[in-house]
């Protein structure tokens, strides 16, 4: 008789496993299912862990369940199980991922999303043919870090906007090469966009927001007198040294430490991202407590367009799958990270800027010296919208990753050659 | 009065054996057919249609929601006539294929005749030079990204401490070394596997052919040449083709070393696949496919040449 209930026990059992009901699970739970990318960012991975929680715990029966990944796996997985009609309720995505709305992936958020805790600018990096179609959580700018102790070594003072012209930024370039140091601190081995830095700066600050548009797009040339001139001045910082000699091959991560740790350097131009790598203990690959850390602006370039111009991106974003059956769900996890607590907890626990209204104006915790000073530089700045990875697409971007951020600063291409390169790549004209 | 019907677990049996069975050893084709089944699935599932859709898409643009629009021969005419990084990427594939694969056979042959002398120190030896095969493509190729580092690589710091600063250079980082310096990694790391297979192929000589040669006062390097070669023939012409299939799918290493650059100075067909299937920004899997099916053929056409070429028509008779 025992053995007969055991039997029958295990069988229910059975069944219900089989039919997907565990013992606590109802007839109206759901199971969100999110695919981010920096799964090496803890901060962040915390953050959109607690929106999860914060959502599961306003919403009973609700489950949201995060897949961490890095963002060629994340890519990889995408652009195979969309086709295949899978994938996730929410991803993440960044703004140069375009092919995603045109191939109808993911749906328009205007309508599902509450966009009042957003800047209306970063709305607008999303928005496409009228509608938006990411929920943008992280924003950047694009910062020269230095080392202001090495600066005050070599009896060089900042000048009180911060920037230097085109030819003292130069002589620091050679004054730093000459005591032996790595003027910029700068490597391309993982990342198609780090060399280009300087280069795509300086384009911005003597062509304006409008040129430089323009030549991202494939309208202006790169023979244009004012893009050669660009080129050939940073020809000059190169060939005066100023980037490292395995420039090539230092990885992004090795580039911060080469920087702040060994062998040190006295300038790295770098994403406000920069932190996420930086700010964490020493022991993690982090910059040390007493780290000498300064933001200058990138040099004003002669006869400068627009030399107050920076440019301003938004990275990590999310979207909601077209195929997903709980969007309303998805939009209500969206909502979730962008609450104005969750954007400042952001600024507290990353130092970085981002796309959500926080409301507050003091911030503390250990680097809200360092916060401060990057919004002094952010101080009377005309924004650019985009970095040039997230613009170009296909065959220019090739170029540019193969060109403008590693053969030419590399020291392996002359202007000429650079300038021909680029246009073969990129102008439609 | 009806017979009772036979219990499931005996019907299954008899349909697994078949209605007649002329040779009892031999199992009935359902047998062989429901065992082979799994493998089967899982082998048309996950090869034979990738491989499929790979030439379908290749006749196609897959547009938005998996759309698909059927353009002939426009990828490959595009692929062929507009494309240079695609050309550029065949040229360094092919250097990087006949040398690597010429480099890895000779050097396994050398390094496997050192072993069967009988040098001091030989057992070590082959531990150390196996070695490398066990490890993944992804740590080689991190392991050689610091050792060619300008800064702090061992290579650049060797040149130092023997006074050779001159010849110090960022091996990856400049055009006319990355591509040799992924070839010396290659080499390191597959040296030990092609050392191992000849030197199994020298053990198995028939030890009468190499005495008698001795006895006919035959040098070593005749012996070499006129004896052990031939004979090593089909183990050579095996590894020649293995290698040379392995190099022109070359992809990890390079992604890890240098992901093509500089200046695609490192581009092979397969990195400039997965870039263009994966980083172009786009959906559309037809002209990668193109790329793929194009490179498939050209594969198969030069390890058809490679065996007829290479195939033995005077059989060495002992």
């Amino acid at each position: 008789m025992m053995k007969h209930f055991m039997k029958m026990q295990f069988a229910v059992t059975a069944l219900l496993l089989a039919l997907g009901a565990g013992p606590t699970a109802r007839a109206d739970d759901v199971t969100l299912t999110v695919w981010s990318h920096e799964a090496d960012e803890p901060a962040k991975v915390a953050l959109r862990e607690k929106a999860a929680r914060n959502l599961e715990a306003s919403h009973p029966g609700v489950h949201v369940k995060i897949t961490w990944y890095e963002k060629d796996g994340l890519s990889a997985a995408l652009k195979t199980a969309l086709p295949a009609g899978q994938g996730p309720d929410v991803f993440y995505l960044e703004p140069d991922q375009t092919d995603y709305i045109a191939s109808g992936y993911i749906v328009p958020l205007d309508k599902l999303v509450d966009w009042n805790n957003i800047y209306d600018w970063a709305r607008q990096v999303w928005t496409h043919d009228g509608k938006a179609w990411g929920m943008p959580q992280e924003a950047y700018t694009v910062e020269l870090y230095y080392n202001k102790d090495t600066l005050a070594k070599l009896g060089v003072a900042l000048p009180a906007n911060a920037q230097f012209t085109q030819s003292e930024f130069l002589d620091l370039v050679k004054k730093a090469r000459a005591a032996g140091m790595t003027p910029i601190a700068q490597g391309v081995g993982d990342r198609p966009y780090p060399g280009a830095y300087v280069l795509a700066e300086s384009l911005l600050r003597k062509l304006g927001t409008d040129d430089y548009g323009k030549l991202l797009n494939g309208q202006l040339s790169f023979e244009d007198p004012r893009v050669v001139a660009v080129f050939t001045w940073v020809k000059e910082l190169v060939d005066a040294g100023a980037y490292p000699k395995n420039f090539m091959t230092l990885k992004l991560g090795e580039s911060h430490h080469y920087f702040y740790q060994k062998p040190g350097s006295l300038m790295f131009p770098m994403g406000s991202f920069y932190t996420g790598r930086a700010f964490v203990p020493v022991d993690q690959g982090g910059q040390a407590p007493d780290f000498p850390l300064g933001v200058m602006q990138f040099p004003a370039m002669d006869g400068g367009a627009c030399n107050e111009c920076k440019t301003i991106a938004v990275g990590a974003s999310f979207a909601i799958n077209a195929a997903s059956k709980h969007q309303d769900l998805a939009a209500e996890y969206l909502n979730a990270l962008s609450t104005p607590e969750i954007g400042k907890q952001w600024i507290e626990t990353i130092y970085l800027q981002t796309a959500v209204k926080t409301g507050a104006s003091e911030f503390s915790g250990p680097y809200a010296g360092y916060f401060k000073e990057l919004m002094q530089r952010q101080e009377g700045a005309k924004y650019f919208t985009g970095m040039p990875i997230d613009i170009l697409q296909g065959q220019c971007k090739d170029t540019f990753v193969q060109v403008m951020n590693a053969g030419f600063p590399g020291g392996l291409m002359s202007v000429d050659e650079a300038v021909k390169t680029m246009n073969q790549g990129c102008f439609k004209g | 009065m009806a017979e009772p019907a036979a219990p499931p677990r005996t019907r299954i049996v008899a349909w697994l054996m078949g209605d007649s069975v002329a040779d009892s050893r031999q199992a009935p084709a359902r047998t062989i057919l429901l065992f082979l089944a799994p493998a089967l699935l899982v082998y048309a599932g996950f090869t034979i249609y990738p491989v499929l859709r790979t030439f379908y898409n290749s006749v196609h643009t897959i547009g938005p929601h998996n759309v698909q629009t059927f353009v002939g021969l426009d990828n490959f005419v595009a692929l062929v006539t507009q494309d240079r990084v695609f050309w550029k990427a065949v040229a360094n594939t092919t250097i990087f294929t006949v040398v690597g694969t010429v480099a890895d056979v000779l050097g396994g042959l050398l390094l496997a005749l050192c072993l069967f002398a009988k040098v001091p120190l030989a057992r070590a030896m082959r531990v150390i030079w196996f070695t490398p095969v066990l490890m993944s493509y992804v740590i080689v190729g991190i392991i050689w990204v610091w050792l060619y580092d300008y800064d702090w690589g061992l290579v650049n710091l060797v040149l130092g401490w023997l006074g050779l600063e001159s010849l110090q250079h960022s091996w990856l980082g400049d055009p006319a070394t990355a591509l040799w310096a992924v070839v010396v990694t290659h080499l390191w790391k597959w040296l030990g596997f092609n050392m191992i297979i000849c030197l199994a192929a020298l053990h198995a000589l028939p030890e009468e052919v190499l005495g008698a040669a001795e006895l006919d006062n035959c040098g070593w390097f005749a012996k070499l040449v006129y004896i052990i070669i031939p004979m090593l023939r089909p183990t050579l012409v095996n590894l020649l083709v293995l290698s040379f299939i392995g190099k022109m799918m070359m992809f990890d290493l390079v992604w890890i070393m240098t992901a093509g650059g500089p200046l695609w100075s490192t581009e092979t067909v397969s990195t400039y696949v997965y870039k263009r299937a994966f980083n172009w920004n786009t959906f559309d899997l037809g002209y990668p496919s193109a790329i793929a099916v194009l490179w498939f053929f050209m594969i198969l056409l030069f390890v058809t040449l490679m065996t007829r070429l290479l195939r033995q028509r005077d059989r060495v008779e002992f």
